[in-house]
């Protein structure tokens, strides 16, 4: 509602420039928006999965239940579900209405990534730790778990039997380190450990493209909105943009053998030869942004020309996973170091007009013309009479305006329920008392002050 | 009652069909230039009323139907003539009273009468527009509305200043100047529970959108929260403002909550923390108004200095101030429920609808007595929800001080209802819908609560034209609901075989039941 009264100029500017805000809840490793862009789910190193209210920055809920490391959350497309991996081999799916635990997963090694499909909440997609990747259906209480193959798919025809066995030794040394969903969930997108992407149809769980990207391993897969944008972050060091065919259209238009992937961008830092901890599309996809090793900088190229157009500064430390709004010029980031979760967005200064209704604000000076009737005194019966008399519209009070971008695929929109005691809801994990009034500390830094809070608050709650 | 509410209430009748306006016409008081001005109605009436009974079914004359071949050609051919002459740009001119009236009787007033088209009769409604009974629309958009009273709610021992709905409507939130906060049963009156706590008296009370708690502003100068569902006070008490609370609204989500203070500020909460999470740097004057639109992004203050403004909920600035000449004391806003417009009480006895975006009031809502308390009121929806209208039809609702409700129609300003509802003056009314049954509930200087329903078109012929007897105050034992008679028809075609409403049916004492408790 507020558009039509923001500054058009405010509403223009695409990426944010200052840092604003600081988060902390424990030491986060991972983050994601939802959808709607209201929540942000933190995964921190002790297992706890903190979700944000992005309108208040408070602790909406605490989903305790990992005993390590979170390695990545992803959501359901109304909000409702949350899909948590680890590093103690469980994926977890929550329902944020009561903050239960629906499906607990277990693997036979650590999780790398795990993905919701973008349209079944009871299905998902897993790349293991020296593993192979599987597509694990939740939809009863026994998951199916179905192997996804990592090999690349090489063309069959007119091979010699010696480069045959060459390759399928070299194929057996692939592992997956990474599978995403496409935007419509009938394929997979895998990123193998020797720079080669494979796109793996959902139904069947075979590969049905292959394409060798880089030497290095990919590290990382993400998927624009619009679903036609890949972006690749692997070792060597490049970050890659990749126009993908529109798969929706394979066996109308498209045939599995015509599949070309075209790459766009490289993105390097070629002085300083930076690897990348993280990268992100921002909302539109229009800009890519990227954390760096041993580097607090977030760099934002703009995609039309490849150009670098904003470092975005601001905190000391090192910042792993980074993300953007899903509809706002925003970004977090959190610190390797500290856990902290920075927020980087557009700061509009107050129009001292909107306070003052009679005053405009002028660039120049402007020379003031008296109107004619400016100072003509009418009695005040007659004024309000005539004013009156002019309030002749129909005006529509009731029927809302479709907000462009809101519930876009009829989507009823989740919201979490709002809990006065999410403190409360800590299972006390992460508050260890040596004695009265000293905690022993898990993490360095910000946590710290949380910490002290609770005791406040505690000892409140005793009194 | 003052005078002028009187007045414009007698105002009323002459826009609405000739017939009933007659009926209060014969009853109406004494001031010289309204009668003038009602005799000159009466000789343009006279002719053609008692034609009413006779019309022909409106089927056809209301439609444009092949339905009309089956009547009488003479008859056709001169209806239809008549709708080319006038050529209305809306197809609305063309009503069952009219054509009926215009059928029996040919008369040049006729012309007149429906030759301007009704969007035109909205400007001079106060001139022009006396003597001339205005054509409904063909859905016909009712011309009033008849709530019932259903509950008396007692137990307040002191004046109630907020009463609400719960979202789901099933229960009624009251706050009072004697520190209590109730909840009732909306279906049967029932007091569910009190919550005591504050130090002195609640002046505000906001339902957090879930149903589950309660928000409560006082003059002790903090914000408590009660759940509804355990019956328990939360934990945390909002405290951080210097001095009382004047206001609170809580946003869609329920996870911030809006505060406006005599201290002059307005604080946004973080419901789960408790803690003051932006503070607008608002106002001059202590904050008496305060809401929050549909989806969160807005809120709306409003100060004793006169000013309202508009905040952006995401970056705590200022958006929009609004502001009449004068600067009458602004009492309290709400957003229209598509969160375009915003409804703002101000002590100059004015509800004015602005247009926040271009700064513009698009209606004055008058009517009521307001020059000392803050009232508020809200939005409603009235007539039949399935057909279909230029606009919705809407409604705004006030209390006022002589204790009187009043509904006004959204388009035409028109008081569509009085009722003559508390001893003193009404403070809070708010609109609900209990599975599908429109709901007011009021609360007042009187210490009561009152829950009123709308009734069908059925009972509303009943009970619809008592005397018009508007200094009958209705008591506070033995409410008088109706001492209004401009509703005497219900809808100026829903019924053909309608009495006509010369004949005077007697007011009937509803059933109602009189719940106290303590």
């Amino acid at each position: 509602m507020n558009l039509s009264l923001v500054d058009p100029f405010v509403l223009a500017q695409e990426y944010p420039d200052t840092l604003t805000e600081k988060l902390s809840s424990g030491h986060a490793t991972c983050l994601s928006f939802n959808h709607k862009g209201d929540y942000l789910a933190s995964g921190r190193v002790d297992g706890t999965v903190v979700i944000f209210d992005i309108e208040t920055n408070g602790v909406a809920r605490k989903l305790q239940g990992h005993t390590r490391q979170i390695q990545s959350i992803s959501w359901s497309r109304d909000g409702r579900y949350l899909l948590t991996s680890s590093q103690d081999w469980k994926c977890i799916l929550w329902d944020l209405q009561d903050g239960s635990r629906i499906r607990t997963v277990r693997f036979e090694a650590p999780v790398y990534i795990a993905q919701l499909h973008p349209f079944n909440h009871l299905l998902f997609v897993a790349s293991l730790f020296e593993d192979q990747p599987v597509l694990v259906d939740v939809s009863s209480p026994k998951p199916i778990k179905r192997i996804l193959p990592s090999a690349p798919l090489r063309p069959t025809e007119d091979i010699d039997p010696a480069t045959a066995a060459k390759q399928a030794a070299q194929d057996a040394k692939h592992s997956t380190c990474v599978t995403i969903f496409t935007a419509f969930g009938n394929h997979i997108i895998a990123g193998t450990s020797k720079g080669w992407i494979n796109i793996i149809e959902t139904q069947t769980c075979t590969t049905i493209h292959s394409m060798r990207l880089c030497n290095g391993v990919v590290i990382l897969l993400h998927l624009a909105s619009n679903g036609r944008d890949l972006l690749v972050n692997s070792s060597d060091r490049v970050i890659r943009t990749v126009l993908m065919p529109d798969l929706s259209q394979l066996g109308i238009d498209l045939e599995p053998a015509s599949i070309k992937l075209h790459v766009e961008h490289k993105f390097q830092d070629v002085v300083n030869r930076l690897s990348w901890n993280h990268v992100t599309f921002s909302s539109t996809g229009e800009f890519v942004t990227a954390t760096t090793f041993m580097n607090p900088d977030i760099y934002v190229w703009e995609r039309s020309h490849g150009s670098l157009v904003k470092i975005l500064e601001g905190p000391k430390e090192e910042l792993g996973v980074v993300e953007w709004h899903p509809s706002r010029p925003m970004v977090v980031a959190c610190g390797l170091e500290s856990g902290c979760i920075y927020t980087w967005s557009i700061v509009s200064p107050q129009k001292w007009s909107a306070l003052a209704p009679d005053f405009g604000e002028v660039e120049e000076n402007v020379e003031y013309m008296e109107a004619e009737d400016e100072f003509d005194v009418h009695p005040a019966e007659q004024v309000h009479q005539r004013r009156l008399d002019l309030e002749d519209e129909e005006p529509d009070v009731v029927t809302m305006d479709s907000v462009k971008g809101e519930d876009v695929d009829g989507v009823e929109p989740f919201d979490v329920p709002v809990l006065l005691d999410v403190e409360d809801s800590d299972s006390g994990e992460d508050v260890v008392a040596v004695g009265p009034g000293t905690m022993r500390k898990r993490t360095p830094g910000a946590r710290e002050t949380e910490e002290k809070d609770k005791v406040t608050n505690g000892r409140k709650r005793r009194r | 009652m003052s005078r002028s509410n009187s007045q414009i209430r007698r105002r009323e009748p002459r826009d609405q069909s000739p017939a009933d306006s007659s009926s209060d016409e014969l009853a109406a008081g004494s001031d010289h230039d309204e009668a003038e001005r009602r005799r000159a109605s009466w000789t343009l009436q006279k002719g053609f009323t008692p034609q009413r009974p006779q019309k022909s079914g409106r089927s056809y004359s209301d439609s444009e139907s092949s339905d009309e071949l089956a009547v009488d050609a003479g008859e056709y051919w001169r209806s239809s003539r008549k709708r080319n002459d006038h050529r209305s740009p809306s197809p609305i001119t063309r009503t069952s009273s009219q054509d009926g009236s215009q059928r029996g009787l040919n008369t040049p007033q006729d012309d007149d009468i429906s030759g301007p088209d009704t969007q035109a009769h909205d400007a001079d409604e106060w001139t022009g527009r006396a003597s001339t009974p205005v054509p409904p629309p063909p859905p016909s958009k009712p011309d009033h509305l008849n709530y019932k009273e259903k509950f008396v709610l007692r137990g307040h021992l002191r004046g109630v200043s907020q009463v609400q709905f719960s979202p789901d409507c099933t229960m009624i939130a009251s706050a009072g100047a004697d520190a209590a906060v109730k909840i009732w049963d909306t279906a049967s009156g029932r007091l569910i529970h009190t919550f005591e706590g504050h130090l002195a008296g609640v002046s505000t009370l906001a339902w957090a959108p879930d149903g589950e708690w309660i928000a409560t502003g006082s003059d002790d100068k903090t914000i408590r929260l009660w759940n509804v569902n355990t019956l328990k006070a939360h934990t945390k008490i909002f405290d951080g403002h210097h001095n009382y609370i004047y206001q609170i609204a809580f946003a869609p989500k329920g996870n911030i909550l809006v505060s406006g203070s005599y201290d002059e500020a307005v604080f946004m909460w973080d419901v789960r923390r408790a803690q003051v999470m932006r503070s607008l740097p608002a106002h001059s004057d202590p904050v008496a108004g305060i809401d929050v639109v549909h989806d969160g992004t807005l809120i709306a203050s409003c100060a004793l200095d006169g000013l309202i403004r508009i905040w952006d909920t995401h970056s705590g600035q200022c958006l929009r101030t609004l502001v009449m000449e004068d600067n009458p004391p602004a009492t309290c806003v709400k957003f229209s429920p598509n969160g375009k417009y915003v409804l703002a009480w101000t002590l100059d006895g004015c509800v004015r609808m602005w247009n926040y975006v271009e700064s513009r009031v698009l209606k004055t809502f008058q009517g009521h007595v307001n020059n000392k308390y803050s009232l508020s009121g809200a939005f409603g929806l009235y007539g039949p929800s399935d057909t279909k209208f230029n606009v919705p039809l809407c409604f705004a609702v006030s209390g006022s001080e002589d204790g009187a409700i009043l509904f006004w129609d959204i388009v035409s300003k028109k008081v569509l209802q009085r009722l003559d509802a508390h001893q003193y003056a009404v403070l809070s009314v708010h609109t609900g819908n209990l599975k599908g049954k429109r709901m007011v509930v009021s609360c007042g200087l009187d210490k009561t609560i009152r829950v009123f329903e709308e009734t069908g078109e059925n009972d509303a012929e009943g009970d619809g034209d008592s005397t018009p007897v508007p200094e009958a105050r209705a008591q506070n034992d033995t409410p008088i609901h109706d001492a209004e008679g401009d509703n005497a028809m219900t809808d100026a075609d829903a019924d053909v075989s309608a009495v006509p409403s010369t004949t005077e049916t007697p007011a009937e004492t509803p059933v109602e039941e009189d719940v106290t408790m303590t």
